[in-house]
């Protein structure tokens, strides 16, 4: 296990790469840096808290701090946003943390080969405010959208809203330069420079250095695709009298070929009953409403209008009632910014308590959505049951195929959590309940995680399992590129590559 | 520090729209009162300020739309304009 403690002889080397400005030992900037919005066992805070932060402002200081933390032995935890849903940027070995939120610089605009070169701090929402001009768009829009940063979504292989038009992440990242585990800087991509899309030299190494965690690396410049900003954005909402049709209806819609369709996603019962106690959208629809199906849609005026109508009379004959365009802009719109919504959950007997979101995402195909969800909330009901804590906020599935909105759906159940709430007993009880969930999507033949990452408690340990033989390759990996396992220690069972017998 | 002046501008008493939820203005919903007296309390907000919050929700959402595209397409007039 790497844990070695701090020391004064450390920072003060970290001092002399990143300056004084841009180290930390206070309390306050290593505790609000312990967490990230995934669920968090907050009455045990203090295990988590990094030794020592630093704000480097280039990748030769990233790389010098790699470096020594592997001389001292010292782990290294990066942090872009801290808004991922797992536990990435969690440094569960204290440490050294390195927040990269000072090297948000755009590098370069090139409007001949369509690309935008950015440091890893920068987040989306502003870098589109900067290229708006230019009449081009960066078009990665999690859920995170205003908040989360380039880096941290090359570090969960993220999952965009509108990627079943543009792409995700891994799409829409050509390449980038990272910091190896031992210090080195290398760029990986599709091949050849770094604005190449397509090349066959090679293994592809860019996705192995995308969706790890922060347990290969630390990213320090990227090179993102631009598209065409769209000159129209159209959003429609049907809904339905019940999950089957609204199931059937979202498979139709998502199959329909539509090229300007960015996404389909599915409201299941329970979450239009959560929806109906506080949205002001939802709260005076008829009882007849009780399931919806968002679509979205984006491009060109020519193209959108007359796509727009044929999704329009898909939806009503796949038994779809238009919902209206209040309710379809104004919550289409809402949809890019989920971390604003502000959060309150019920105790069984209604009444209103601070609860924190959780979702816990899968990859599950369209033909097995019904069972996912029937089972999904029955584990929910038997955690509720047994700790009032939690509360079940109803699931969305999201088209999940890139530039093909068909197939597979992120699937999410979300979960209230009332945190001040949590002790010993209920965490593990939860952290089981996370096991299950994940049991059931690979049990489907689904994948833990679409988006968010599988390395989080309970989870986690059904990683080898849906992964088979890989998991021993990825081990592998791990221990070649990170002999001493400096970056980021404990995440993804990665330890096991450490342990006596493991081939190396 | 500076609080609400609930006398600045009281708001109308509650109708109730379902079981847990009541509404003030046409359009705003607020939960049951009834609902929020053990964990949460409910704040008094003077009218101006409930105004001003729904007013900054539908900025922030319009905002948006145009953060992302030119033009927003409306279905309402789509299906206005048979046949589809």
């Amino acid at each position: 296990m790497t844990a070695t403690t701090v020391s004064d002889p450390v920072v003060e080397e970290l001092v002399q790469i990143c300056g004084a400005d841009h180290v930390f030992t206070e309390r306050s900037a290593r505790y609000n840096r312990a967490r990230v919005p995934a669920p968090f066992p907050v009455h045990r805070w203090s295990e988590y808290v990094p030794d020592v932060v630093v704000l480097p402002t280039s990748a030769e200081q990233i790389s010098e701090v790699v470096k020594l933390a592997n001389r001292y032995r010292i782990p290294v935890v990066p942090r872009a946003g801290g808004t991922g849903l797992t536990d990435g940027a969690v440094p569960l070995r204290h440490g050294i943390l390195v927040d990269v939120k000072l090297m948000n610089n755009i590098l370069e605009i090139d409007m001949d080969d369509r690309t935008v070169t950015v440091q890893p701090g920068i987040n989306m929402l502003k870098l589109n405010e900067e290229l708006k001009p230019y009449g081009v768009i960066y078009p990665d829009d999690p859920a995170s959208y205003p908040c989360s940063l380039v880096g941290g979504r090359i570090g969960t292989s993220g999952w965009s809203l509108i990627g079943g038009r543009y792409g995700h992440t891994r799409d829409l990242v050509i390449s980038f330069e990272i910091v190896l585990p031992t210090g080195e800087l290398i760029r990986v991509g599709d091949g050849g420079g770094p604005k190449i899309r397509k090349s066959s030299t090679g293994y592809q190494l860019k996705h192995l250095f995308m969706g790890h965690q922060g347990t290969l690396g630390i990213v320090t410049e990227a090179t993102l695709e631009l598209v065409p900003r769209p000159e129209a954005e159209f959003a429609a909402f049907f809904s339905y009298p019940d999950y089957d049709s609204a199931w059937r209806s979202t498979g139709s819609l998502a199959k329909s070929g539509l090229a300007t369709l960015a996404g389909v996603v599915l409201f299941d019962e329970w979450k239009l009953s959560y929806l109906r106690r506080d949205d002001e959208a939802y709260i005076p629809q008829p009882d007849s409403v009780r399931c919806v199906v968002a679509t979205a849609m984006y491009g060109t005026t020519d193209e959108v209008r007359p796509a727009a109508k044929r999704l329009l009379r898909i939806g009503q004959e796949s038994g779809g009632n238009y919902l209206g365009d209040e309710i379809s802009q104004g919550d289409w719109a809402s949809r890019h910014d989920r971390y604003a919504t502000p959060l309150h959950g019920r105790t069984p007997s209604g009444q209103v308590v601070p609860m924190s979101w959780h979702c816990e995402d899968a990859s599950i195909n369209w033909t097995a959505l019904p069972l996912v969800r029937e089972e999904w909330h029955e584990i929910v009901r038997r955690l509720i049951d047994r700790h009032p804590i939690f509360d079940d906020w109803g699931m969305f599935a999201y088209t999940n195929g890139a530039f093909k909105p068909w197939g597979d759906y992120l699937t999410e159940i979300d979960v209230g959590i009332w945190e001040q709430e949590l002790d010993d007993e209920s965490w593990a009880a939860w952290v089981q309940a996370k096991r299950d969930i994940a049991a059931v999507a690979v049990d489907h033949g689904g994948s833990i995680s679409a988006c968010h990452g599988a390395c989080r408690e309970g989870e986690v340990d059904l990683v080898p399992r849906e992964m088979g033989g890989g998991f021993d390759v990825m081990k592998r990996i791990k221990r070649v590129l990170d002999p001493l396992n400096i970056m980021n220690p404990g995440k993804y069972l990665l330890d096991q590559a450490y342990e006596e017998g493991e081939p190396s | 520090m500076i609080g609400f002046r609930l006398a600045g501008q009281r708001p109308p008493e509650p109708t109730r729209v379902t079981d847990t939820v009541v509404t003030r203005y046409e359009h705003v919903y607020e939960v049951d009162p009834a609902l929020m007296t053990e964990h949460i309390r409910q704040h008094d907000f003077p009218a101006w300020e409930t105004h001003r919050i729904v007013a900054s929700r539908w900025e922030h959402l319009d905002w948006m739309h145009a953060h992302w595209a030119d033009s927003v397409v409306s279905a309402d007039e789509l299906l206005a304009d048979p046949p589809l």
